[in-house]
């Protein structure tokens, strides 16, 4: 008791018998932190100086960015100008994850999802494949202050709405499952998306995946639900109601339906699938949104892109 | 004296042990000492600050891998694996820190870092206080301090 009684007088770290990490070299401090987490290396600044120290040091955090974050910086002027730049690996770290970049000529862009280091892309709607998309009739390319991109597709009028977009597995971080979304906003005279769901799918390029069924236009829906339904049967969605007897299969239940939510940058968010990423193999993925079946006219979506990222906490 | 291809290590309380030298040779520090100098091979090598019981550990866990590493077959990666587990599974905190130590100066690569994982396991996720209250360790920040921690990654805490 009194060893202990003066060890704290002394402001001392070990107690008799009691171990001394405090007094470990800081190196093996800084790798045993950088087989945490970026959120626990930060966390644990908190525990003494030492922490602090090794939490701080470029070798824990060139371990928390992605094995190829050089070769994807490299792909874009703005990417090469922070790995020629003198900020610490951290704030490069914190950087790409506040701010996604731009690489391969503004059709993509590469940040970092900041609790795991995990890689996210979003791809550009000039990176897609967008059924009617160079018609400008039905769809119009507009510059947009609030994108990230040059420019973002306005759709104006079509029946057939379908938009692809791929990407391979190997630029995703092994081991993970990733989820995407379709990122849009709306024109307030948007129209169209009410009465059904789009469908929506990612799987790996050739193979059947399971489709998910995703309202775009969550108030409309609401709306059409609470008030119109009850008319359905009576015919005055006749074209719709047609679609829906001959591909029943195709209907999931209500219950299986997402709305598209909020986003916290002003956008709105679609999910389109989830799936795991395996590392041992490089596969293309395939990433689709659809809304063919109900065969009116839709409009009003502005595309920003397809946003690629990590699930959370996965 | 260490006949040939052996080496003898002695702890800093006096314990000697004879060591095949490819199982000594895995410490950096050590395989460095012998290849400058001749003498190390035929006399004592002291390894400063490692006492007998912790030197026992390390040669231990030298040994096995030495010998892995020699012949897959008879020790495959699944019976590293698990040796490995074993290995760490079975320390106390003080002869955590103590192998920690030694692994570092003796630089013992593969050890240190299944150490380190050990220490990682140990840490994820936990709340700054339960590590000071488990490693033993004293909080030296002022709380200005402190604060100024918590300022620069608001979005860890």
């Amino acid at each position: 008791m009194a060893v202990e009684m003066n060890d704290q007088a002394n402001g001392a770290v070990a107690v008799a018998g009691g171990i001394d990490l405090y007094e470990l070299p800081e190196g093996c401090i800084a790798n045993a932190l950088s087989l945490t987490s970026p959120r626990d290396a930060c966390r644990l600044s908190l525990v003494a100086s030492t922490f602090r120290s090794a939490a701080q040091s470029d070798d824990v955090w060139e371990r928390f960015l992605p094995p190829d974050y050089r070769d994807v910086l490299g792909r874009s002027a703005e990417g090469i100008k922070l790995l020629r730049s003198s900020m610490s690996k951290k704030e490069l770290y914190v950087r790409l994850c506040d701010e996604p970049i731009l690489i391969d000529n503004g059709t993509k862009s590469f940040s970092l999802e900041k609790s795991s280091g995990k890689k996210c892309y979003m791809l550009a709607a000039s990176d897609l494949t967008i059924v009617w998309g160079d018609t400008p009739r039905y769809w119009k390319w507009i510059s947009l202050s609030e994108s990230r991109f040059a420019v973002v597709a306005e759709l104006l009028d079509v029946c057939w709405l379908e938009i692809r977009g791929k990407i391979r597995s190997c630029m995703l971080s092994p081991d993970s499952t990733y989820a995407a979304y379709l990122v849009f906003s709306s024109r307030t005279r948007t129209y169209g998306f009410e009465y059904q769901p789009a469908e929506a799918s990612i799987v790996i390029s050739g193979q059947e995946g399971q489709k998910q069924a995703v309202h775009l236009d969550p108030d409309g829906a609401q709306r059409l639900r609470q008030h119109i339904r009850p008319r359905r049967r009576r015919g005055v969605f006749g074209l719709r109601q047609a679609a829906l007897m001959s591909q029943p299969e195709t209907i999931p239940t209500d219950s299986d339906v997402q709305y598209a939510k909020q986003r916290g940058d002003g956008w709105m968010e679609a999910k389109l699938g989830e799936i795991f990423i395996n590392g041992g193999q490089d596969v293309e993925l395939d990433m689709s949104l659809m809304e063919i079946k109900g065969g009116n006219w839709k409009s009003g979506l502005i595309v920003q892109g397809i946003e690629v990222r990590p699930k959370e906490g996965k | 004296m260490a006949s040939k291809g052996n080496l003898t290590l002695k702890s800093c309380n006096g314990k000697e042990f004879i060591v095949e030298e490819k199982v000594a040779v895995m410490s950096t520090t050590i395989k460095n000492m012998v290849d400058v100098d001749d003498s190390f091979a035929q006399g004592v090598i002291p390894i400063i600050g490692v006492d007998g019981k912790i030197l026992a550990k390390l040669i231990e866990y030298c040994k096995e891998h030495a010998e892995a590493d020699e012949d897959e077959e008879v020790k495959s990666e699944e019976y590293l694996k698990k040796f490995d587990e074993k290995f760490v599974d079975e320390l106390n905190l003080n002869d955590l820190y103590d192998l920690l130590k030694a692994s570092n100066y003796l630089e013992i690569t593969k050890l240190l870092n299944l150490l380190c994982q050990k220490v990682a396991s140990m840490i994820k996720g936990k709340k700054p206080e339960e590590i000071r209250r488990i490693f033993n360790i004293k909080n030296d920040f002022t709380p200005e301090e402190e604060e100024e921690i918590n300022r620069q990654n608001p979005w860890a805490f």
